[in-house]
């Protein structure tokens, strides 16, 4: 018979806080410099010199065709060898912002693409210059279409900080995995680690659709 | 309306020619556009209007010939025997001089009927922010728009996006302007506001190059109509002319079917 | 330096990984094929309790990282009484997982028909069976294939996770490869290098299926 034991899990409630605080952190690091990064390598791809598009579309197709698990053991594990000293939680949001760079990148690279040529045209005749136009015109634009993208991105890399738990960096799963290991309490420490997962989906979701909301009350959808 | 023929061109096309791979789009078009003048641009769907008015705003590379923009060349630098694009900055010179009006407004749907006029003044003019908007206000007002300045495109009729599109080239001040059907994605009802707009203007003396398929407005307010069949310039000439006069064949099957889409009564 | 020559002694045993991959994603997939249409079926079905249900299906099966699945059905299902061998459990879970972003893809291709096409065949006298089958099946595949195979590939990236639970597939086999012969940059790399092999290989049949597909329908 199960039974769920909730005094266990108040037990435990300083380790279990501070484990969640990690998992936040990780994941508002590796989203913050996998944005960035994205934005790069989506310039990258949209470039007219081969030179630098095809290395750059190389790099997103590896990234995009490995699992992230194998990522961060090579970075983890493998690092040394090549003289790459990381902590595991260096290493882990090193791998994840790395991995997530290539799924922002494409989507950054979608958002530009979706923006009407004509409006581009019109920004030319008029005379803005090339970066003009895209900090004014394409990048305000881009961000409104793709922040359901962006979310959803956003809402795996923070799944993915469980898998740092592998290379024991003491997020959340850590911890709580930690102690069902210790006690035998999965069922309490287990159904505590999903609801959290699903509790920070939902946050992230909302909050992006409020953004979204906020962003594009006068946008044309139709764009 | 007479114009006296004076030897500067706002506008000068000479011998021009577009492909767009290995098909031939335009096939040497000459054209001199003079101050002041008006002049419509008609012909059957695919007989390169657009690209021609977008070759002028070099939107597109022309193949070969020449454009000139108050006599400045367009797009290239012809010093030398092989031919060299322009940088960007002696494009946006002579550029300055045009402005363009598109059939799908373009508008950029993130900015206010204001911000869409006012961002090159702000960002190519330098102009001060409280400076463009007031010059952003008052061109607005010209085009009937002035209690419209702070709304966004998606909350205004295709007729007011049309305007505000032109109030946005017109900040500008170009001495050219660049239309193309500007009236064709609109609602009939909403067609007339923006071609008295184009009438004002040609009132108070813009140069204009207009692609239309508004017979009307090319009889009642083009200087000179030019009729483009294939590529070609078919016929050039006054309305009274291309409308009334002799014609090529191409032409005149071209109107006939203009005139049977439009008659509702025999 | 890096050493690659104890590579092919170990190229049996990588193989036998990959093979145990390949299965374990190849179920996995046509169970969340299954699951996932069953879902969908629901997911737009008129009656409420259903719609409620499968919503929360799919909140939780892409809301929990895969991992923390894995974890509760390994730990919890025998808590329960449920004593399924690892293999049998680690599919169930990963095609449980996909099933919920399976039935979210095949949801957005149907309601991104316009109603317009639903209307005009009531007019001419389908009936409801017919019109999904031959109206709206046709095109929402036509439509979903490029977000299926993307979901084929992320299963078998995601099938990496199962070598937590002590199956030996590709990760696992590498994993001891990697520390029975202290070279874990050299293994891992080669396990990146497989990976990618098969998932562009998925991508390619993909992209050779939707030609095909879309031959054979109006451009
Ligand atoms: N980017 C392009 N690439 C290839 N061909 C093009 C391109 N743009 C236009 N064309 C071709 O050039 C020809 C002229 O097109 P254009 O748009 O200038 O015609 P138009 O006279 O403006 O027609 P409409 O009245 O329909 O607007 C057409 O045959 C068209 O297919
Ligand atoms: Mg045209």
């Amino acid at each position: 018979m199960m039974t769920f034991d909730a005094q266990l899990i108040l037990n435990h409630l300083p380790d279990i806080a501070s484990g969640f605080g990690i998992t936040i952190l990780c994941t508002l690091i590796a989203c913050f410099i996998a944005m960035l990064l994205g934005l790069v390598v989506a310039l990258g791809l949209m470039s007219k010199a081969k030179i630098l598009r095809y290395p750059v579309r190389l790099y997103v197709e590896i990234i995009r065709g490995t699992p992230f698990l194998i990522q961060l053991f090579l970075l983890y594990y493998g690092g040394p060898s090549i003289g790459l000293y990381l902590e595991p939680i260096e290493a882990g949001i090193f791998a994840l912002a790395c991995n997530g760079s290539a799924y922002y990148a494409e989507l950054f690279r979608a958002g530009f693409n979706a923006i009407p040529k004509g409006q581009l045209d019109a920004a030319k005749i008029i005379g803005l210059s090339r970066l003009q136009i895209i900090v004014r015109i394409q990048i305000p634009q881009m961000m409104v279409l793709i922040i359901p993208g962006l979310v959803n991105v956003s809402i795996i890399l923070g799944k993915e900080t469980a898998i740092l738990s592998i290379v024991t960096v003491p997020e959340l799963a850590f911890v709580l995995i930690g102690i069902g290991a210790e006690t035998y309490a999965y069922a309490e420490t287990l159904t505590v680690l999903a609801v959290s997962y699903l509790i920070l989906a939902e946050l992230t979701s909302r909050f992006g659709g409020w953004t979204e909301k906020r962003l594009s009350k006068y946008m044309e959808r139709s764009i | 309306m007479n114009k006296q023929t004076q030897d500067s061109p706002i506008v000068e096309v000479q011998k021009m020619s577009k492909n767009f791979g290995t098909t031939q789009v335009l096939k040497n078009v000459d054209l001199k556009v003079q101050p002041s003048e008006v002049m419509c641009l008609i012909g059957p769907s695919g007989s390169g209007k657009s690209t021609l008015l977008r070759c002028i705003a070099f939107l597109e590379q022309y193949s070969s010939g020449n454009i000139y923009i108050e006599g400045e060349m367009l797009g290239y630098n012809d010093d030398t025997d092989i031919r060299k694009l322009t940088s960007t900055n002696e494009l946006n010179h002579v550029r300055r001089n045009m402005g363009m009006v598109f059939q799908q407004f373009n508008l950029w749907p993130h900015m206010t009927a204001l911000g869409n006029v006012t961002e090159a003044l702000v960002r190519v003019k330098k102009l001060s922010r409280r400076e463009a908007d007031e010059k952003g206000h008052a061109i607005l007002k010209k085009v009937g728009l002035a209690e419209r300045a702070l709304h966004y495109p998606a909350q205004l009729s295709g007729g007011q996006q049309q305007r505000v599109a032109i109030a946005r080239s017109l900040a500008m001040e170009p001495s050219v302007m660049l239309f193309d059907e500007p009236t064709s994605a609109l609602d009939p009802e909403l067609v007339g506001e923006v071609l008295q707009v184009m009438k004002d203007l040609a009132k108070d003396g813009m140069t204009m190059i207009v692609v239309t398929h508004e017979m009307g407005f090319a009889a009642q307010v083009a200087d000179t109509v030019v009729f483009l069949d294939q590529g070609e310039i078919l016929m050039k000439g006054s309305p009274k002319e291309i409308f009334q006069g002799e014609k090529p064949p191409r032409l005149e099957q071209f109107l006939k079917n203009y005139m049977d889409r439009n008659a509702f009564w025999e | 330096m890096l050493d690659f020559s104890t590579l092919l002694p170990a190229l049996p045993v990588l193989w036998e990984g990959v093979q145990m991959t390949v299965l374990l994603s190849i179920s996995a997939l046509t169970l969340g094929l299954i699951i996932g249409t069953i879902m969908c079926t629901a997911r737009l079905s008129n009656s409420t309790p259903l719609r409620i249900l499968t919503k929360l299906y799919v909140s939780f099966f892409r809301g929990v990282p895969l991992l923390v699945q894995l974890m509760l059905s390994y730990y919890c299902l025998p808590l329960i009484g449920i004593n399924t061998p690892a293999l049998p459990t680690a599919i169930v879970c990963v095609g449980l997982c996909s099933s919920a972003y399976i039935t979210e893809i095949l949801r957005g291709g149907f309601q991104s028909l316009s109603p317009g096409q639903k209307e005009s065949a009531i007019m001419v006298g389908l009936n409801r069976l017919q019109i999904v089958a031959f109206i709206e099946l046709p095109q929402v595949i036509r439509l979903t294939i490029p977000a299926l195979i993307n979901e084929a590939i992320i299963l078998v990236k995601a099938s990496s996770l199962i070598s937590v639970i002590g199956i030996v597939e590709l990760t696992r086999v590498t994993q001891n490869l990697a520390a029975s012969n202290f070279q874990p940059f050299e293994f891992y790399l080669t396990a990146a290098l497989v990976y990618f092999i098969l998932n562009s290989t998925i991508s390619v049949l993909g992209l050779w299926v939707e030609r095909r597909i879309n031959s054979r329908s109006i451009v």
